[in-house]
């Protein structure tokens, strides 16, 4: 870019994101108190809605603080408080289990970044990259025409869902009781 | 770096550790949490396509924001299913569930 | 449609042959559970049928031969017509039908009456006037097979009209399965035909049998195996047993289909296409041997019979060996004659048999003797009627026709074929007449005490002489006996009416006139003969040979004092031979049982039990046994099922990348 000074803090901005995203990816795997688990999804989200605003789109990095670490993970910790005691220690984990799904991951590892590599990506016809084009009144206007069934659909989704996890949680709770 | 390949490894990194998680968690909630990472994962992949080869610009916007609220029915009903199982077998260890064994 | 309402001939045929397929549709459509309403639309529809039936006789009485038809499929060589041939012959043996099948319409009203199944039943006679009318005006062969089938299958329901008698659910179904073996081989002959001659057309095939068309060999084999459908319709030696076990039908029935007109398709078949039998003299040999034995052989059965319609089976079956004699040896219009006759005064015995049936609940004539079978005037009158028909005494029909087929006979090479149709026509009075005077003269007076004992029952019988039911019976019996008294006297019209259709071929030979003109000449030339040349001495013996039966019949069981058992009860094992119809019977039943039962179907049986039963009992083992193998992979552990797939899907990513 034309501010070599501003392109370096950029790159050191994105590379901290990329720093930041990958330790809570791992924060979220690796340690046995679910609790962590769920501070390091919070802040891998986190880390990615930093790669959305890296990639333009102001818009859907709020959504992802907003759907992702607020609800989501807020929910998960309800469920961590209801469901189980945090004192229970688990049992150990199987060394085979753990190693065959290191290798399964490897494997799928090497396979992706094997085809991000080998393509070569070149971008459509009409492609452009404009900002403008890249705002809420665009994104709103594609939800409302183009996109309008879908939405429409989603919402319907979510309504299903809510009454599905109500009638899920509420009746099991009657039974058992 | 603002390259695609760069977020296309980051995310198949994102997706790796979610997999691995998922394979290797005993604890449906920590599953759970895996699987967060995995559509995260795919949606950084849509939002990196769109910013560099797509030729409309709003189109990987709004999947991802379908994804979204895709996730959060999954994490509503996911989570309600842990609680009613969890209700039923006193544990939330994936291990324990296996009543459907052939 | 235009032309169907423009052309009157055209229109006439179409409704009079599809009008009883309309009542059938209807009644069972409809009217089956009201019995009154069903009878009267059969007879309505039937009647308008031999209006039509007649009308059209008469109005192409000296017209040319006309033919309708219409392609009905093409293919390469292929092409199968679909249409109308009213020649004389076809309108002879419409008018027949059509007449016979009204009268017995009619006379069902009262036999019938009160039965559970009337409506059915009138739905049935229509079914078999449809395809018994369809199949005379065929114009194609494969036409005229389809429609053949029909009437096998009309056949089969009338014969098994009372399905709970076990006996009556059989002979249908001996009929049926005996009327296909023959019919397998005329379906056999119409392939060859088609495959070799690629045209089906009635008139198209005899002329090609008359123009040497046809190769020789071909013509014999087709031929031979289309007389196989004639044998197995008019009940012909080796599948002759099934009709007198089709008398379990309603007796109506029995004189309707089996006796006038549906058995005598086969004869009509021989006579359709008779140019075509006749150009191949191996056929002909054939036929007529088959003929003459059959014709002995049921005569023989019927001397030692006391059941009435069994006495007429037989009879049947024997005057249809005559026929096929005289078409064999020539003469197409001794023979046809013989048919019409033969119609005309069977449907009449069988009509009066019914009579006394229904009025005295039995079949055996003895019984009917003894009841007081005389006492019934007219149809008394009009049984001996159509005995004497029968027998070829004079005035009556039969002399003429008889007497015809006994000319053709003669004019034979060999003498031994004439000398057989006399033989026959000895057996052929002895057995009516036996039966006439078994119940005439019934042995030991009429009981009249049997009578009186049951008051209720003879003042019903009163009632039954002169009421509504015996009517309907009696009228078509004396008018069918009126016809019998006349319809001999036609014989010269009737001959130049079918000489008409067979000179057709005869003329388009004419410079090298071989085969059929030929066959043409001694068919008109037999015709001839019973009235030219050497008529007198053959009709002396003719006569004779009818009055020697009756005279037998007369010594035995008429005179005052007679033994009544007949000539044939001093030889206990002739009677037993006749009496079981030639072992017929029992050596086809061995024959099925060692063939079909021993054989085939332990065959049928291992193979399902071994080859069907354990191929599926082996699908369900390996079903059963790969079902538990692939359950250990549900091992119930979600993350091991997750990491398979994930390792699949891993795999087949780097196959494709590297």
């Amino acid at each position: 870019m034309e501010n070599s000074g501003l392109n370096f803090i950029l790159q050191a901005a994105f590379w901290g994101t990329v720093a930041l995203t990958v330790a809570g990816a791992a924060i979220a795997i690796f340690p046995k108190n679910i609790l962590y688990n769920v501070l390091g999804l919070a802040l891998a989200l986190t880390g990615i809605a930093g790669f959305y605003l890296f990639l333009g789109s102001l818009f859907v990095a709020l959504m992802q603080l907003l759907i992702y670490v607020g609800a989501i993970c807020i929910a998960i910790v309800f469920a961590i408080m209801l469901s189980r005691p945090l004192h229970i220690e688990a049992p150990a984990r199987p060394t085979g289990k753990v190693l065959l799904g290191i290798l399964a991951s490897v494997v799928f590892f090497v396979g992706a970044v094997g085809v991000a590599l080998k393509t070569k990506w070149t971008p459509a016809a009409g492609h452009v990259y404009k900002a403008s084009q890249w705002s809420v009144e665009h994104v709103g206007d594609a939800l409302l025409t183009r996109y309008e069934l879908v939405f429409e659909v989603i919402s319907l989704v979510l309504l299903v869902a809510i009454i599905g996890a109500v009638i899920t949680a509420g009746f099991s709770r009657r039974i058992s009781s | 770096m603002n390259s695609l390949t760069t977020y296309l490894i980051i995310s198949a990194l994102l997706f790796s550790l979610g997999l691995l998680g998922i394979l290797q968690r005993r604890n449906l909630i920590g599953m759970l949490i895996s699987v967060e990472l995995l559509l995260n994962a795919a949606n950084l992949n849509f939002m990196a396509y769109n910013r560099f080869v797509s030729p409309d610009p709003v189109t990987g916007q709004v999947i991802t924001l379908f994804v979204m609220g895709l996730a959060a029915a999954e994490a509503a009903i996911g989570l309600s299913i842990i609680l009613a199982l969890y209700r039923k077998m006193h544990s939330i260890n994936i291990e324990a569930a296996q009543k459907m064994k052939g | 449609m235009g032309a169907l309402f423009r052309d009157p001939v055209l229109f006439a045929t179409v409704l009079g042959t599809n009008l009883p397929f309309l009542s059938m549709a209807v009644i069972l459509l409809f009217t089956r559970s009201k019995p009154f309403v069903s009878s009267r639309i059969s007879v309505c529809s039937i009647a308008v049928s031999a209006v039509c039936a007649v009308s059209l006789l008469v109005r192409l009485f000296s017209a040319p031969a006309l033919q309708y038809q219409t392609l009905w499929f093409s293919s390469d060589k292929l092409n199968i017509t679909f249409g109308y041939y009213l020649d004389p012959l076809s309108l002879l043996m419409l008018t027949i039908v059509g007449i016979i099948a009204c009268l017995v319409q009619i006379y069902s009203l009262g036999y019938m009456a009160g039965d559970p199944g009337y409506s059915r039943y009138y739905a049935f006679q229509s079914l078999f006037a449809w395809a018994m009318m369809n199949m005379v005006i065929a114009g194609s062969m494969l036409q005229l097979f389809i429609f053949w089938e029909m009437v096998g299958l009309a056949s089969y329901f009338l014969i098994g009209f009372y399905y709970e008698k076990w006996s009556a659910s059989q002979a249908g179904k001996k009929a049926f399965v005996m009327n296909r073996v023959g019919d397998v081989g005329f379906f056999l002959g119409l392939i060859l035909l088609l495959i070799a001659f690629g045209n089906l057309g009635i008139p198209e095939l005899n002329h090609a049998a008359v123009t040497h068309g046809l190769p020789q060999g071909l013509l014999t084999v087709s031929s031979l195996l289309i007389f196989c459908g004639v044998i197995g319709k008019s009940a012909q030696f080796p599948l002759l047993t099934w009709l007198p076990d089709a008398m379990e039908g309603p007796t109506p029935v029995s004189a309707l289909l089996h006796s006038a007109t549906m058995v005598a398709a086969g004869v009509y078949m021989f006579s359709r296409i008779f140019p075509f039998f006749s150009a191949s003299p191996d056929t002909m040999a054939v036929a007529l041997a088959i003929g003459t034995v059959t014709m002995l052989l049921s005569s023989t059965m019927a001397m030692v019979t006391y059941d009435l319609k069994q006495v007429w089976a037989y009879s049947t079956v024997s005057q249809l060996g005559y026929m096929v004699m005289a078409l064999a040896s020539g003469g197409y219009v001794a023979g046809v004659f013989h048919l019409t006759t033969h119609a005309g005064f069977k449907a009449l015995l069988f009509l009066t048999s019914g009579i006394f049936i229904h009025e005295f609940h039995t079949n055996d004539m003895r019984i009917i003797g003894k009841k007081g079978g005389r006492k019934l005037k007219i149809p008394m009158v009009c049984m001996a009627i159509g005995a004497l028909a029968l027998s070829g005494v004079f005035p009556f029909s039969g002399f003429f026709s008889k007497e015809a087929i006994l000319t053709v006979l003669a004019s034979q090479p060999s003498k031994i074929w004439y000398a057989a149709g006399l033989f026959g026509a000895v057996l052929t009075a002895y057995y009516s007449f036996r039966l006439i005077f078994h119940i005439l003269l019934p042995k030991g007076g009429i009981e009249e005490a049997h009578h009186e004992e049951h008051g209720a029952s003879s003042h019903e019988h009163e009632e039954g002489h002169h009421g509504y039911i015996f009517w309907t019976m009696a009228v078509p019996v004396m008018i069918l006996a009126g016809v019998s008294l006349v319809l001999g006297f036609t014989e010269h019209t009737l001959e130049h009416f079918l000489m008409r259709s067979i000179q057709v071929p005869g003329e388009l030979v004419a410079p090298a006139a071989h085969a059929v003109s030929v066959a043409a000449h001694v068919a008109a030339g037999g015709a001839h003969h019973a009235h030219e040349a050497g008529s007198p001495l053959l009709t002396i013996l003719g006569v004779s040979a009818g009055l020697l039966g009756i005279a037998i019949a007369w010594f035995e069981y008429g005179r005052k004092g007679a033994s009544r058992n007949g000539f044939l009860s001093y030889f206990p094992a002739i009677w037993k031979l006749f009496d079981c119809r030639w072992f017929l019977d029992i050596f086809y039943r061995k024959g099925l049982d060692t063939l079909v039962y021993a054989g085939l179907t332990s065959l049928f049986t291992k193979n399902d039990r071994r080859v069907i039963d354990g191929g599926i009992d082996g699908i369900c083992v390996f079903t059963e046994g790969s079902g538990r193998l692939f359950s250990f992979l549900q091992s119930g552990m979600l993350q091991f099922n997750l990491l398979l797939m994930v390792l699949g899907a891993g795999a087949a990513v780097l196959y494709f990348v590297i």
